[in-house]
């Protein structure tokens, strides 16, 4: 970089110089740098950005790691914490700073909730050359093996190339107060630099764009006595996907392979028949698995499918293989000839439920079973079957589906997410999105299902927002614990003089879920709790209301 | 552990959660509202066990609903009080009623005498207690460092004097309640005290005792109770019906800590006899004194009475009480134990009226194999039976007045129960396991959920020998707590980890001697291995009357270690 003279200058200057002096213009160059501004810097790096992770068996190291996350985000930090049961051990080749709290179990085993974590770092042979880690652990000096799962794991982390960036710390069952100076110390271990300025939202191009990905995870979040079945999944991608917390995920569904294998067996034809489509010809395996929509049949369909046929049809909507079997045709010719009645497969939408803020090269969506039934098949639709199909490793192709009417205000506004059931897929969003970019206004969440024990979705991850002050008010109602019915509008009502200060002080209140009766009985509510707070007679309630409506205070994404 | 500046111990976390509790309130209040999560604040979790509760998950499930982002699936276990273990027939109808409606529907009786229901979410707790309220019944003390349920021999045709002996269960289990309007304020939704000074508690303080504490009666000759495992035994001395007084046994206490050599089971030494009601009360009540200022309170491993008398020495320990008495204990009399059972099937009292001790195997009164909870709660809506729980989770059907006898007999043969008693084999009738997995937070491996099968596989190798009508004792706990009173087994089981398990034999069959831990971490082919030879010779070698607790004892030879 430097020409040769200006080069031989400086190593003369610094053969001249004692090892002190040298110490001492590295700190003042350095200073010099940072306060000549980001165009001379590197790009500023937020400075405490770490992933806190816990092992925890009584509770002590979860309690430990909530207290440490709002200590560290109250200090400027950006904190992920996860317990190490909810962890995917995979994603440590991605983490760069780790801080590890975690105790031991009986006799000096990992807590049972960590087991699959600590299993899975005694196994692997990837090394982690590029992680740095900090680790506490707790224990009992009653007893011989004192820490001896947290000494295990700091050892293994070591031996896989990972740097520790403070010594191993053991703290007994008085942790309290040790376990504090340790972290506030590894607090400040991180370089303080200037706050990173806000990076603006990335424009996304006007023209679609496919995306490849693959799918990560696939967990149903139901607990295993509920009735429902919402799956989470997790798409990992090559390159950042740019969207924004409100977008949705549209995908082209396919249909199953064994679903078309039969139609061609009925048609006793062979897969690779050539048909003409649109102007083109292509094999009749491929339109039956990705152009048509075979599911479903609108009535005119069938009814067409009788003409052609000449069997008596009943005005029923059906699954093109159904009808094939009951009401055969006479020959393949007739079959292509019905084809020209067949539509194409629309894409279906999916709410997204992460935030690019808070990801990179990640994008999570959130499909419940039930959703193809009460949200038509144009929106949402996705047979169950597919859905289980979805395993680890499938790859999807993909594109963003804008919902431009649906975004989170400034940073400083304060927000009211009511989101029952799979309603909560856009509001985990907007959640992570204000934690990830340390939004300074309050967040209120409301959400609603049938039980707490089995379907509240995401909820490790809400008591985490709640414990470390990213979600200021949580209220959940359950519509099948106790023998009336409760819903969100009840928990709406039962808040309502602080709802409707928040709404008085700007706040801006997002609905996402069913449009009737859900949505409906929302914006009622809202109408109630105003007239029963403000003093406006019911008419102006009602005015004041749809003037907050116009004016995008409130945003409904409803279906 | 102690404080650097003064040298004295630091007390455990625990101590310092009760002395701030205000009368055991804790936060409770705030805990109960907290709509996420399912769990109370952890120092709370130390308090509710005060109000005889124990927060839980199902452990199956931890795994899968953390994947899920679901927390654990926490719920609560509730313990009655019941001094003695009575219930009349409606308070057996509410309970029934209750365990349907907020918990798993399972009614287990605990190896104290008492019920408890399992899987009640927090938001069922306070309609569960107000439930139970209503019949005046309440779990106060059930659990935590306080008195627990006071246990007494359960079966009336014991004596003349039974229930005159019985009574005291009552009496003791009053004296040594907490005073503290607490579990009213936070259950019931009964109002605040407004004099904070009738919360002053004599005997608790505000530090409660060290540890648990439990206090046994029993009437010799029967051992039912398993007197010397408890840290006060009153054996009650009888002149033919009269009631003389009680030798007082102190100490004993059964659970252990694995790997921990400082913990260690102890049985009760008998340190003398006590005639007057009066005299007795007070002595009982200054024993729990010496303990609570004398028991260490650093290390809840040492906390139990049984280590404050080794520490102290029984001398020394017995003169502070007798001190604090104000008199000294008369020298022990004389007294045997002949026997340590339930009286299974139909007896008569001195009175005439009726007993029916149904077999409950682990004490899990449920509608599985036989429909025990279907027929319990028909026999309960006649009104003509009360109900008696025995410290081996058995039930006595009781006080039937004779001409109510057929009416009683024909719900247990409707649901062939009688000959489910009749059928099981004395080990199986006699046998103990405690709750564990999936449910006991304590556990590490199987109890209750495991020794039927256990016990199922070595009935032929019995058979074999011809010993299927031997009562050998067998017991097994999912951990060394000594719940469910292994260590005082012939064979004793406790757990070590998933399907592995100490094998402890040689104890007697009357709870006057230990067993020893013979074998470390076998699991169930290891456990049959080694039982079937010893079953073998000690049909072929055993004297009269001599129980295999006592050959192996007798024996050592027998048992090659590995």
């Amino acid at each position: 970089m430097l020409s040769e003279g200006r080069l031989r200058t400086l190593n003369d200057f610094i053969e001249k110089t004692t090892k002190e002096e040298l110490i001492w213009i590295n700190g003042y160059i350095a200073g010099l740098i940072s306060s000549a501004g980001p165009s001379v810097a590197e790009p500023a790096q937020p400075s405490k950005k770490f992933t806190i992770l816990y092992g925890t068996d009584t509770g002590n190291s979860k309690k430990l790691a909530l207290e440490f996350t709002a200590l560290a985000k109250k200090q400027g930090g950006k904190v992920k914490v996860s317990g190490m049961d909810a962890y995917k051990p995979e994603d440590l080749a991605q983490e760069k700073q780790l801080c590890i709290i975690m105790s031991t179990h009986g006799d000096g085993d990992p807590p049972p909730a960590a087991k699959k974590f600590y299993d899975h770092l005694m196994e692997t042979g990837t090394q982690y050359p590029n992680l740095e880690f900090a680790l506490l652990a707790l224990g009992d000096s009653s007893y011989p093996l004192f820490c001896k799962a947290g000494e295990e794991v700091h050892n293994r982390l070591l031996a896989l190339g990972a740097t520790s960036v403070f010594p191993l710390q053991k703290c007994d069952i008085d942790y309290q107060e040790e376990a504090n100076n340790w972290f506030q110390l590894y607090l400040n271990s991180f370089p303080s630099a200037a706050p990173a300025p806000p990076v603006p939202p990335k424009k996304a191009p006007h023209t679609k764009k496919w995306y490849s990905g693959v799918i990560k995870t696939n967990i149903n979040l139901n607990g295993h006595t509920s009735s429902k079945e919402t799956h989470h999944l997790e798409i990992r991608t090559l390159e950042p996907v740019l969207y924004e917390p409100g977008d949705a995920l549209g995908v082209i569904p396919k249909n199953r392979k064994s679903t078309v294998d039969e139609i061609l067996s009925l048609l006793q034809v062979d897969s690779n028949l050539s048909v003409p489509y649109k102007g083109s010809a292509y094999t009749l395996s491929n339109l039956l698995t990705q152009t048509f929509n075979i599911c479903h049949l609108k009535e005119s369909q069938v009814q067409k499918y009788a003409d052609l046929t000449g069997h008596e049809i009943p005005k029923v909507r059906m699954d093109l293989l159904d009808l094939l079997k009951i009401y055969p045709v006479r020959n393949s010719r007739q079959f292509i000839e019905f084809t020209a009645h067949l539509t194409e497969q629309l894409p279906r939408l999916y709410s997204i439920c992460s935030s690019p803020q808070a990801r990179e090269f990640e994008i999570h969506i959130l499909v419940g079973k039930n959703s193809f039934e009460a949200q038509g098949e144009n929106r949402f639709g996705l047979c169950s079957e597919q859905l289980n199909e979805l395993y680890e490793g499938t790859p999807v192709e993909f594109y963003i589906h804008k919902n431009k009417s649906f975004r989170l205000p400034s940073p400083d506004t304060d927000v009211i997410l009511i989101g029952p059931g799979t309603g909560i897929a856009p509001m985990r969003a907007f959640i992570e999105d204000r934690d990830a970019s340390g939004a300074s206004g309050r967040n209120w969440l409301i959400f609603g299902e049938q039980h707490f024990v089995s379907d509240f979705y995401y909820q490790t991850e809400i008591q985490q927002y709640a414990s470390t002050g990213i979600l200021h008010q949580v209220d959940l109602a359950w519509s099948r614990d106790q023998k009336e019915k409760q819903y969100v509008q009840h928990r709406m009502r039962e808040k309502g003089e602080e709802l409707y200060e928040w709404l008085r002080g700007g706040a801006h209140v997002f609905v996402s879920g069913t449009r009737s009766p859900m949505s409906e009985d929302v914006e009622k509510a809202w109408i109630d709790i105003i007239y029963t707070h403000s003093g406006k007679s019911a008419p102006e309630s009602e005015a004041w209301w749809n003037e907050i409506k116009e004016s995008g205070q409130y945003k409904a994404d409803v279906y | 552990m102690s404080n650097p500046k003064t040298g004295e111990p630091n007390l455990s976390q625990v101590e310092k959660i009760k002395m701030k509790s205000d009368g055991l309130r804790g936060s409770l209040a705030e805990s109960l509202q907290d709509q996420l999560t399912g769990a109370l604040r952890e120092e709370d979790q130390s308090l509710i066990k005060h109000h005889g509760m124990y927060q839980q998950d199902d452990r199956d499930l931890r795994e899968s609903r953390a994947q899920k982002k679901l927390e654990w699936l926490y719920s609560y276990m509730i313990r009655l009080r019941l001094p003695g273990g009575f219930l009349n027939p409606s308070q057996w109808v509410a309970l029934h009623h209750i365990a349907g409606e907020h918990s798993t529907g399972v009614i287990k009786i605990t190896t104290r005498q008492t019920i408890q229901l399992h899987g009640i979410l927090k938001s069922h707790l306070k309609p569960t207690l107000k439930a139970f309220a209503t019949q005046r019944l309440d779990s106060i003390a059930a659990c935590g460092d306080v008195n627990r349920n006071v246990i007494c021999s359960a079966h009336p045709k014991q004596s003349r004097a039974h229930e005159e002996v019985f009574a005291y269960a009552d009496k003791i289990s009053t004296l040594a309640l907490p005073r503290t309007n607490a579990y009213y304020e936070i259950w019931l939704d009964r109002e605040a005290l407004t004099n904070k000074e009738e919360e002053i508690d004599p005997l608790y303080q505000d530090r409660y005792l060290p540890r648990k504490f439990k206090i046994a009666i029993c009437i010799p000759p029967n051992n039912d109770v398993d007197v010397f495992a408890n840290d006060i035994g009153l054996i009650a001395i009888l002149d033919g019906d009269k009631l003389l007084g009680f030798n007082v046994a102190i100490g004993g206490g059964l659970g252990t800590t694995h790997g921990n050599a400082d913990t260690y089971p102890r049985l009760a030494t008998v340190i003398g006899f006590v005639a007057s009601e009066e005299k007795i009360l007070k002595a009982v009540y200054e024993i729990i004194t010496v303990q609570r200022d004398f028991g260490n309170r650093s290390d809840r491993k040492q906390a139990r009475l049984k280590y404050t008398i080794d520490r102290m020495g029984l001398d020394a320990f017995k003169s502070e009480v007798e001190k604090r008495c104000g008199f000294e204990f008369e020298p022990a009399k004389p007294f045997s134990f002949s026997e340590r059972t339930d009286y299974f099937g139909w007896h008569q009292n001195h009175e005439g009226n009726w007993y029916y001790t149904l077999f409950v195997e682990n004490g899990r009164i449920a509608d599985e194999n036989r429909a025990i909870k279907t027929a319990l709660y028909e026999a309960a809506q006649t009104g003509k039976t009360n109900f008696r729980f025995t410290a081996n989770q058995k039930v006595i059907l009781s006080d039937i007045h004779p001409s109510d006898k057929k009416a009683i007999e024909q719900i247990l043969e409707k649901y062939d129960l009688i000959k489910h008693t009749d059928e099981a084999i004395p080990m199986r009738q006699n046998a103990i396991a405690c709750v564990a997995l999936n449910t006991c937070p304590l556990a590490l491996a199987e109890g209750q959920r495991y020794l039927p099968t256990l016990i199922s596989k070595l009935e032929p190798l019995l058979k074999k020998y011809k010993l299927e009508n031997d009562p050998i004792s067998i017991r097994m706990t999912g951990c060394p707590n000594g719940c469910g009173r292994p260590y005082l087994a012939e064979i004793g089981l406790i757990g070590t980890s998933y399907g592995r398990y100490n094998l402890h034999l040689g104890g007697d069959r009357l709870g006057e001697r230990l067993n020893e831990k013979k074998y470390e971490q076998v699991n169930e082919e290891e456990i049959i291995s080694i039982l079937d030879p010893l079953f073998k010779k000690y049909a072929a070698a055993k004297k009269k009357y001599q129980s295999f607790g006592d050959f192996i004892h007798q024996n050592p030879e027998l048992v090659t270690t590995r």
